[in-house]
């Protein structure tokens, strides 16, 4: 649709080559892994605080 | 400045001591640098002047090696000079550390020799090892490479003991942890190999994990560190910032990596993770920028309410300095970084007169202006003075030196668009169009602009020299008069 | 929950354990991503060559091949195509010559510090033509004015020539300096460009093929 999807083109086959066939898929993915473990430590951090 | 080494004045502290030591000799290489920007910008325009004899591969490396040393030396400088301040300790081996400063100066006044006088080499092994390893910026040959990770290691650890000794704040806790990253990415560049792209692969790690990532981070430790020191900055606001300038910073910094990958033999898919972490990078320098406004605007306020009148700052030229950086950092390398960042705009801009120019207006802006800042700290200190005022060479020097520098990046901007137009687009590249592009008058003009505003800068250059060599004197018997 | 306003986001140490961890994290990552990455740019060996498999970069002894530069409808770019044998400097180089002359020539490319006027790989300095693909530039081939000028007629051998003596053809105001490279050091130097120009630059430089076309077509970009 769009284009936004894409077939495998590059010239060898990895992990990070697949998904970089979606739309912004690779970099919307390592984003959130870095950035959803912040709201753990958020939380821990809360509960810490108001003891 | 240099007198404060005949009169003794500090104070007896050995760390500051060992620091000025660094600085002055700091200066001494940024002014070789800007010579030899000034010959590779002059044979630019008259491509005879000293062909074949110093050529502009030669006058180019010595610009960006003295460049990458100076910034090294001003920032181990730093580091000692606010050792003392942040542990409580003058630093355990400041004896070692004076033996290794001239250990260090000894190896780079010989390799800059060898760089100027023997120039190239045959194509063996013993010419990376004995004249320069030829991978810009870091072409010192491998002997020296080896002297320089000795040097460094007392270096690290001297701050480490007296770190481990001292009270441990969290300006230190970033610095003790940023150096080590830094001077272990130095490693990466140690190393030959015959595949030109796992060369450049590993050349970058040092090149961008230095400049945006754990320079940067350096340069929020001492802003910060600074910040407390001239404007009397609350030490648990300013360290909280620092916290969410590292994460910002090393969040983005670190993938932001692939942005160098996209064209060097890399697989395809550093477009999307180079592109989308790079083009966050320029947001924790609006944070930083930020923070040194209104933490100066909120100190003046405060000083205002308790009706004090007059400045906060004890340093007007640091502060003017460190002002300089905020504006610098967030232009130099946030927006000139931008503008190129994007695959889709970086395949046509590589390798261009445009990175010139993001280069100049970044190296300056992010790390020259607040390690002048910290000369001028430098000074005051080491000739106890309580204020220091900005004098008139001290004005002359900051706005010769920022309108130089922001003039040839405005010109080199102009050469790198009419060189991405017509050479990259309208011709498709290779040696016919690289030509087409240089000799049109578009590009001259800039290329005449680059050489005058380059003369600007020097200008400027000796104003900052002469008013470091004097303004401590001079506040000093203003102070006892 | 004793104090409802405390705020996390005032907290020194969220925002040190959030530092902490992300970027103890991303470090991770681009761990891994170095090591995918370092996989994929290895250089690829002979058989490679032989039996017909794409490698980023292919093995030295590529310089026993044509290599071309065309628009790739699957890739959308251009990307280095490998083809039949080509003798290189009138003979076909053992694995074992192959990488040794690229050895010499990388290390030459160093020694010489051709990176602070040139472009590799669009890295370097902006002084003079970037060399990524300079093997392939139509000005080397025969008829190109490059080659012309030496006198030679082969690609390699025009090169060969041109580095040793640089200044002896110049072509415009701005040109290269001698820098004492012996006739090995130049045919190790034409080695290693003609390897750079078959490593696959995911379309870097863009439309170089133009210029070709250009130049087959009769027309060329030179004043
Ligand atoms: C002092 C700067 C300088 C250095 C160092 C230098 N070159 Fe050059 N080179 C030039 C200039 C300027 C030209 C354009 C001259 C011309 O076309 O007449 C050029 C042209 C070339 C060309 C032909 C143009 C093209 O695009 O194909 C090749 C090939 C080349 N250089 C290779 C090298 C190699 C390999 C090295 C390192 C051993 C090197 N150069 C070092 C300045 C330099
Ligand atoms: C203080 C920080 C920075 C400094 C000192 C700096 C310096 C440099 C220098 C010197 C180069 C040229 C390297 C070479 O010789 O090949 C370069 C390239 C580049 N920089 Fe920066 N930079 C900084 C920050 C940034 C930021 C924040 C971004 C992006 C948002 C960025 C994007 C780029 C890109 C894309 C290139 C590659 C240019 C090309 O393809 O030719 N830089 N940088
Ligand atoms: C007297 C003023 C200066 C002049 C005339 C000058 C000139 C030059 C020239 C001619 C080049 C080579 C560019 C090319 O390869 O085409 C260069 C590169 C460079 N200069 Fe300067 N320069 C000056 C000051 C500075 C300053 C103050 C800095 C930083 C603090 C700086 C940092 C750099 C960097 C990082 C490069 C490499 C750029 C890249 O590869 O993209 N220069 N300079
Ligand atoms: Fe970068």
């Amino acid at each position: 649709m769009f284009g936004l999807i894409e077939p495998f083109t590059d010239v060898n086959h990895s992990f990070f080559g697949m998904l970089n066939q979606g739309p912004l898929t690779l970099t919307i993915f390592l984003h959130t892994i870095i950035i959803l473990p912040m709201f753990w430590i958020y939380f821990s951090e809360k509960k810490r605080l108001n003891k | 400045m240099l007198t404060s080494i005949k009169t003794n004045e500090f104070a007896g502290n050995k760390g500051k001591e060992l620091g000025m030591m660094y600085f002055r000799v700091a200066v001494i290489l940024f002014g070789a640098q800007l010579l030899m920007g000034l010959i590779a910008a002059i044979q630019f325009l008259a491509p005879g002047f000293l062909f074949e004899l110093f050529d502009f591969s030669v006058a180019r490396m010595v610009h960006i090696n003295a460049l990458v040393v100076w910034m090294l030396y001003a920032m181990i400088g730093s580091v000692y000079f606010m050792l003392s301040d942040e542990t409580g300790h003058e630093g355990v081996a400041i004896g070692l550390g004076k033996l290794a400063f001239w250990v260090l100066t000894l190896a780079v006044t010989v390799v800059v020799l060898v760089y100027i006088f023997i120039q190239v080499g045959p194509g063996k092994e013993s010419t990376i090892w004995l004249i320069n390893e030829g991978r810009e910026y870091i072409e010192a040959p491998r002997w020296a490479d080896i002297g320089i990770v000795v040097v460094v290691l007392i270096f690290y650890w001297n701050v480490f003991a007296t770190y481990m000794k001292g009270q441990k704040t969290g300006i230190m806790t970033v610095m003790i942890a940023d150096l080590l990253a830094l001077a272990g990415l130095y490693l990466a560049g140690m190393f030959f190999t015959d595949n030109i792209s796992m060369d450049q692969f590993w050349w970058w790690w040092v090149i961008h994990l230095w400049v945006e990532a754990t320079w940067e981070v350096f340069v929020g430790t001492l802003a910060a560190y600074a910040l407390i020191k001239i404007i009397g900055a609350k030490r648990e606001i300013v360290e909280m910032w620092l916290w969410i300038e590292v994460l910002m910073l090393f969040g983005s910094g670190i993938l932001g990596l692939g942005h160098h990958y996209f064209w060097i033999g890399t697989p395809e898919y550093w477009w999307e993770i180079g592109a989308l972490f790079s083009a966050l990078e320029p947001v924790p320098l609006v944070a930083m920028f930020v923070h040194v406004l209104y933490d100066w605007g909120k100190e003046q306020g405060i000083a205002k309410a308790e009706g004090k009148s007059g400045s906060v700052m004890n340093n007007g030229p640091a502060m003017a300095w460190i002002v300089t950086n905020a504006f610098g950092n967030f232009l130099g390398a946030g927006i000139w970084g931008f503008f190129h960042t994007l695959p889709q705009v970086n395949i046509y801009t590589h390798g261009s007169q445009f990175t010139a120019a993001h280069g100049h207006l970044a190296f300056f802006g992010a790390y020259a202006t607040i390690l002048i800042g910290m000369f001028y700290m430098g000074v005051q200190y080491a000739y106890g003075v309580k204020v220091l005022r900005s004098t008139f060479k001290s004005k002359m020097g900051i706005f010769l030196v920022t309108f130089g520098v922001v003039g040839m990046t405005v010109a080199l901007t102009i050469a790198g668009y009419e060189q991405v137009l017509v050479e990259r687009a309208e011709l498709g590249g290779g040696w016919s169009a690289f030509f087409a592009a240089q000799e049109l008058p578009w590009f001259v003009q800039a290329m005449v602009w680059r050489a005058i505003m380059g003369v600007v800068t020097f200008v400027g250059f000796v104003y900052l020299v002469w008013d470091l060599l004097t303004i401590g004197k001079q506040a000093k018997a203003a102070q006892e008069a | 929950m004793a104090n409802k306003n405390v705020s996390v986001w005032t907290s020194i140490p969220f925002w040190r354990r959030s530092a902490a961890w992300v970027t103890g994290f991303a470090t991770i990552l681009l761990i891994w991503l170095t090591f995918d990455t370092l996989g994929q740019i290895t250089m690829g060996t002979d058989a490679d060559l032989k039996n017909g498999v794409d490698k980023r970069v292919p093995a030295a002894t590529v310089i026993n091949y044509k290599i071309d530069y065309k628009m790739s409808t699957k890739r959308g770019h251009e990307v280095p195509v490998i083809g039949g044998k080509q003798l290189f400097f009138g003979k076909e180089w053992s694995a074992k010559e192959a990488a040794d002359l690229l050895h010499l020539g990388k290390l030459t490319s160093q020694a010489k510090n051709c990176m602070n006027c040139h472009t590799l790989l669009g890295n370097g300095a902006y002084y003079a033509p970037d060399l990524t693909k300079a093997w392939l530039d139509p000005a080397w081939q025969n008829g190109g004015p490059l080659q012309g000028m030496t006198g030679k007629n082969t690609v390699e051998e025009a090169m060969a020539e041109f580095l040793q003596h640089p200044s002896q053809y110049p072509t415009h105001a701005r040109m290269m300096p001698n820098l004492g490279i012996t006739a090995d050091e130049a045919k190790g130097l034409v080695a290693f460009l003609k390897h750079m120009s078959s490593i696959d630059t995911n379309g870097f430089p863009r439309n170089f093929s133009k210029t070709v076309d250009q130049f087959k077509s009769g027309g060329t970009n030179a004043h």
